[in-house]
């Protein structure tokens, strides 16, 4: 998992240093810092599609990131709908990406 | 990038919006509910004021002067199981 958190800011300073947390992402392991979000642990370590679109399957990933428009829900330990940009991460969290719904045959676009 | 998205959670995209305004003379209301645009998931809070400003753009009427894209309850997404009470088995 690469690495691209942002650790000198030039406005906000040196980041301080944090346990690290190791969650799951689609079965993938993952890492992330105490207080992360599953979205910034996730960006941090180069993974930015969240979900997909549940009709046409298009990608998405973050966008508010406040909440407020539901691009990124993901599944946390079985519970569909959690929004990925205000969840924090926890100590072996399972977080599965948002799959395309069952469409009905003559109205899916892969079909 | 090939199409322009305005409404992220039904994926619909700014000419399919232009192109069923002009072609119906849509008021938003109509709009939204022809096209599904600010009918998704976070109920038209990111879109909303797009569409009203692109109606207002291609009719030249003001924003919510007639049928606007009215805001209703839950204002945030609620599960049910919050709202009613969970049963416990």
């Amino acid at each position: 998992m690469s690495n691209m958190r942002i650790v000198d800011h030039p406005i906000l300073g040196k980041l301080e240093e944090r346990p690290a947390v190791s969650f799951t992402f689609d079965g993938r392991p993952c890492e992330g810092v105490a207080g992360d979000t599953i979205a910034s642990a996730l960006l941090a370590g180069g993974i930015r599609m969240l979900r997909v679109q549940e009709v046409t399957g298009t990608p998405r990933g973050l966008y508010c990131n406040i909440g407020h428009c539901c691009e990124c829900r993901v599944t946390v330990d079985g519970k569909p709908g959690v929004r990925a940009c205000l969840a924090e991460i926890q100590p072996g969290m399972i977080v599965e990406s948002g799959k395309p719904l069952p469409q009905r045959k003559e109205l899916a676009p892969h079909a | 990038m090939d199409k322009l998205i305005v409404c992220r959670c039904e994926e619909v995209d700014l000419d399919t919006l232009v192109e069923h305004a002009r072609q119906y003379d849509c008021s938003a209301r109509e709009l939204k509910l022809r096209t599904r645009a600010g009918m998704g998931y976070c109920g038209g809070r990111t879109c909303r004021t797009s569409i009203d400003a692109l109606l207002c753009h291609l009719t030249g009427s003001a924003a919510g002067d007639e049928l606007p894209l009215k805001v209703q309850p839950p204002v945030r997404p609620v599960s049910l199981s919050t709202l009613g009470g969970r049963l416990e088995s």
